[in-house]
């Protein structure tokens, strides 16, 4: 792994200077952040899914804890969802059902937890109270689903992720179809460098690792020391090690020398304004990181800053793409980016994801 | 219907005559098997007739016992894949006569065939006319069992519409002989794989019908010959054939052309609210239980669930061999009475559930293009910002196909890739099926979307109250116990209807 910690472990911290001054301090997350780093022995925390069967239980008291946890999510009803937009009864239900498959050895029991009182033991990746503690979690403390199994599957891959990650979400898969686009007909971009700013868990690096031609790489950045291993560990995972190179540090800051050098620049950076962090769903504001969310006053912090810097870092004809909160965000983008950044780009355009909110960003550096 | 028949018979020489047109004749398919037996080598053959034949026929005097039945079979088989039509017959003198004449200018049309028959003229039909009885397997008896078979042989035959057959083979090969055939690949890959899965079907009922003919030369060979071993071998040959009949016919009710594939069910709540809502989910979780009752796996696809219970529709994937072809059978509408648990004064409630099934054509198929750019996809249920805003695993996507307004969704997979992935699989069955149902009407029964069934197309009745029943009005197979057929037991009205279906397809000829 190419996972460099150097910087983790001799820098002092002091993240004011490549964060902005206003940016709340996420408390807890913040500070595992610093206490593990320290150590530099950061270790992802493997997901349910692939840990060992090492436990056990028989049906039944498998059977019981299902049925408890079913009441518990037929209990919410709609009342997250009408609190503040959270999972409903049919919503927890599924999760339910996912929790059981990664915690099943076999998947195929999963019909006989129906039979009343069978007495096989059926084999556990995680020991039966556990299960009840997560459930818990989930209903009670509203912790993301994901945060709970360890794992997020985006595209067709299963990311793994934990607290102290940002979770990757739907829309952002779609950055991956529009790189396979630009790629696909142009060899020269394929087999150039690519960033993934803010990667996070590092599903775009990831997603676009597997496009990229054979000479083709990705430098995944993440302030984050905690998502730099997670997504260090999820590059390896894929067999991108020798694709993804993973870096702690912010936005462009590390990438000093490919100053219009780069095929690529991608990013969904924290793009939320401040004053609406306090009134997201709570399995986002209670749980995920605020680093990876608040994006200063307007949104606009890091995406003007991420616009700035792909203007000297890309190289003529190179690609951009960014995730926005929305239609605001990508029209004052689209007006900055064609009239403020002195005729760098051409072809910027807006891309809507399938919910028809205009989310992204993208355009090419304009050739010399 | 007149046709013409020949018969091969020890003591008469060749002669046509006029199949008696009587009731059981038709019923018994005892017209000719008169089948062109058209290959892939046809070219070779076309250009004259094979040394072999050739060699046979110059010497027309040698006699039958020379003229062996391998012989006779392969000359037959050879002859016919030349686009020849060949008469074998035996004259009074013994000596054995081959009459060949191209095809087309026979009195029998395209095609012409001899009837399999045992030395002593003895066919598959003639057994059957016998009315031999049938008695129990243990029973060692050559004509019971011979007749048993032979009575296998006419269901098979029946089940696999085998004048139907006969006709579209015809179509096919002449299809196949077109010298411009390949010019176009694709069509030429389905008329040549399409030919030689319906030849598949043809020899292989006729090869059991020439075992069953062999076998009893051979036992009445023994008897002659006061060979016991050979006669309880054969007897035994006998035995085994019956025994393997049974399942042979079975085969034989799923023989169309889309029947191994696997396939989605869809059922949808007909009017009246919760309680047929509840019935919708009451019937996939049938066809669930059935499905894994058969081995076949089962996926959830989407599912709009009821306000209070039930659910709105469902589509499930069932995945397997010869998932569509069985649960074809129960496309239609279903009809439940009871007492509804959701009515506080306990009245008794009609309500309906649509079924639909559609196939998952295999990759030999031709399958609709899709147009990228005639989709519209949209994200489910969404709401809200999205983006960081929300973290929710629920990412189903709908895929609409613009020019035709098929829609498709998919809720049930983990990321918004997949869902996609499977919603775009189910869009493109149900456009295949649209293109199905378009160029053919012979599956339109079966290929019907949900949409299209009429309420008023009614298959089958549940009745749990005032009386337990459950009735299929289609072929009046009933069961007086609804819970085990609510709980996946439906195997005995999907064959019912199955055989049904095909016999009365064949009646209508």
């Amino acid at each position: 792994m190419k996972l460099s910690l150097t910087r983790a472990c001799c820098r002092s911290y002091t993240f004011p200077i490549f964060r902005k001054p206003s940016s709340v301090l996420p408390r807890a997350i913040f500070h595992q952040s610093l206490s593990s780093s320290s150590s530099s022995s950061l270790k992802p925390k493997t997901p349910l899914f692939l840990r060992p069967p090492k436990h056990s239980a028989t049906f039944s008291d498998l059977k019981k804890w299902h049925d408890w946890a079913n009441t518990l999510a037929y209990e919410v009803g709609s009342s997250f969802a009408d609190s503040d937009n959270g999972p409903d009864s049919s919503i927890l239900c599924r999760e339910l059902k996912w929790l059981l498959e990664d915690s099943l050895e076999d998947n195929s029991l999963i019909p006989h937890l129906g039979i009343e009182n069978n007495p096989n033991s059926v084999k556990l990746r995680i020991a039966l109270d556990e299960l009840y503690g997560l459930w818990k979690e989930r209903i009670e403390k509203r912790k993301p689903f994901q945060y709970l199994v360890g794992c997020e599957h985006w595209r067709d891959l299963v990311l793994c992720v934990e607290e102290g990650v940002f979770i990757p979400r739907p829309e952002t898969e779609l950055i991956v179809d529009l790189v396979n686009e630009v790629v696909r007909d142009n060899e020269q971009l394929r087999n150039g460098i690519w960033v993934d700013l803010g990667t996070g868990s590092g599903a775009i690096a990831v997603g676009i690792g597997r496009i990229l031609g054979s000479k083709g790489k990705v430098i995944a950045v993440d302030l984050n020391p905690l998502a730099a291993t997670v997504a260090a560990f999820n590059a390896h995972r894929y067999g991108l090690q020798d694709v993804i190179e993973i870096q702690q540090g912010s936005w462009f800051e590390t990438l000093k020398g490919f100053e219009g050098k780069l095929s690529g620049v991608l990013s969904n950076p924290p793009y939320i304004p401040s004053d609406d962090i306090c009134g997201l769903q709570s399995e986002v504001g209670k749980h995920e990181p605020i680093l990876a969310l608040d994006g200063g006053l307007d949104g606009m912090d890091d995406l003007l800053h991420l616009c700035n810097g792909a203007a000297s870092m890309l190289k003529p004809g190179g690609f951009f793409t960014f995730e926005t909160n929305g239609e605001k965000q990508c029209k004052f983008l689209v007006d900055y980016l064609e009239n403020d950044c002195s005729g760098s780009f051409c072809n910027v355009s807006i891309v809507s994801d399938f919910a028809g909110i205009q989310r992204f960003v993208t355009g090419f550096r304009r050739a010399l | 219907m007149s046709s013409f028949i020949l018969k091969r018979s020890r003591n008469s020489s060749s002669f046509l005559f006029q199949n008696p047109s009587n009731k059981s004749a038709t019923l018994n398919s005892s017209q000719p098997n008169n089948l062109i037996y058209s290959s892939q080598n046809h070219t070779v053959f076309h250009s004259g007739f094979s040394t072999f034949l050739l060699n046979n026929m110059k010497n027309p005097s040698s006699s039958y016992s020379t003229l062996s039945r391998r012989m006779h079979r392969n000359l037959k088989d050879m002859i016919l894949a030349s686009g020849f039509s060949v008469l074998s017959v035996r004259s009074p003198s013994g000596s054995n006569e081959v009459v060949v004449f191209p095809r087309g200018c026979g009195l029998f049309g395209t095609w012409a065939a001899v009837e399999p028959s045992t030395s002593d003229g003895l066919t598959v039909d003639g057994i059957v006319a016998n009315n031999w009885a049938i008695l129990d397997e243990s029973e060692s008896d050559w004509k019971s069992h011979a007749a048993a078979i032979a009575q296998s042989i006419q269901v098979i035959k029946r089940r696999l519409q085998w004048k139907k057959l006969k006709v579209r083979l015809n179509l096919l090969s002449a299809e196949l002989n077109k010298p411009d055939l390949w010019d176009d690949p694709v069509h030429a890959g389905k008329i040549s794989r399409e030919h030689g899965s319906l030849m598949g079907k043809v020899k292989e009922v006729k090869a059991f019908e020439q075992e069953l003919l062999e076998h009893i030369d051979m036992i009445k060979l023994a008897r002659e010959e006061n060979d016991t071993d050979l006669e309880s071998e054969s007897l035994q040959a006998l035995l085994s054939m019956r025994r393997n009949s049974k399942e042979r016919e079975l085969e034989a009710l799923l023989s169309g052309e889309q029947d191994p594939c696997s396939c989605y069910i869809e059922v949808q709540a007909g009017a009246g609210g919760t309680e047929s809502m509840d019935w919708a989910s009451m019937v996939m979780q049938m066809y669930k239980s059935w499905a894994q009752r058969r081995g076949y796996v089962v996926t959830l696809m989407d599912e709009m669930p009821g306000e209070i219970a039930g659910i709105k529709r469902a589509t499930i994937k069932v995945d397997g061999e010869y998932a569509f072809g069985y649960a074809k059978a129960e496309v239609g509408a279903h009809r439940l009475v009871r007492i509804s648990p959701f009515d506080s004064s306990k009245r008794r409630h009609t309500s309906f559930a649509a079924v639909a099934v559609i196939p998952m054509l295999g990759d030999g198929s031709t399958r609709v293009q899709i147009n990228e750019s005639d989709l519209r996809i949209e994200r489910f249920r969404a709401g809200g910002a999205g983006g960081q805003h929300v973290n929710t695993t629920e990412s189903a996507v709908r895929i609409v196909h613009i020019p035709t307004g098929v829609t498709a969704t998919c809720q049930n997979e983990r990321s918004q890739h997949q869902n996609k992935a499977s919603a775009m699989a189910v869009l493109q069955s149900r456009l295949d099926q649209l293109e199905m149902a378009r160029q053919a009407q012979m599956n339109a029964q079966h290929t019907q979307s949900l949409t299209e069934i009429s309420w008023g197309n009614q298959i089958r009745t549940y009745v749990l109250h005032p009386y337990r029943m459950v009735k299929d009005l289609r072929t009046n197979y009933e069961v007086s116990d609804p819970d085990s057929v609510l709980e996946g037991d439906l195997d005995g009205f999907i064959l019912s209807y199955l055989s049904a279906s095909l016999d009365k397809d064949e009646d209508g000829q």
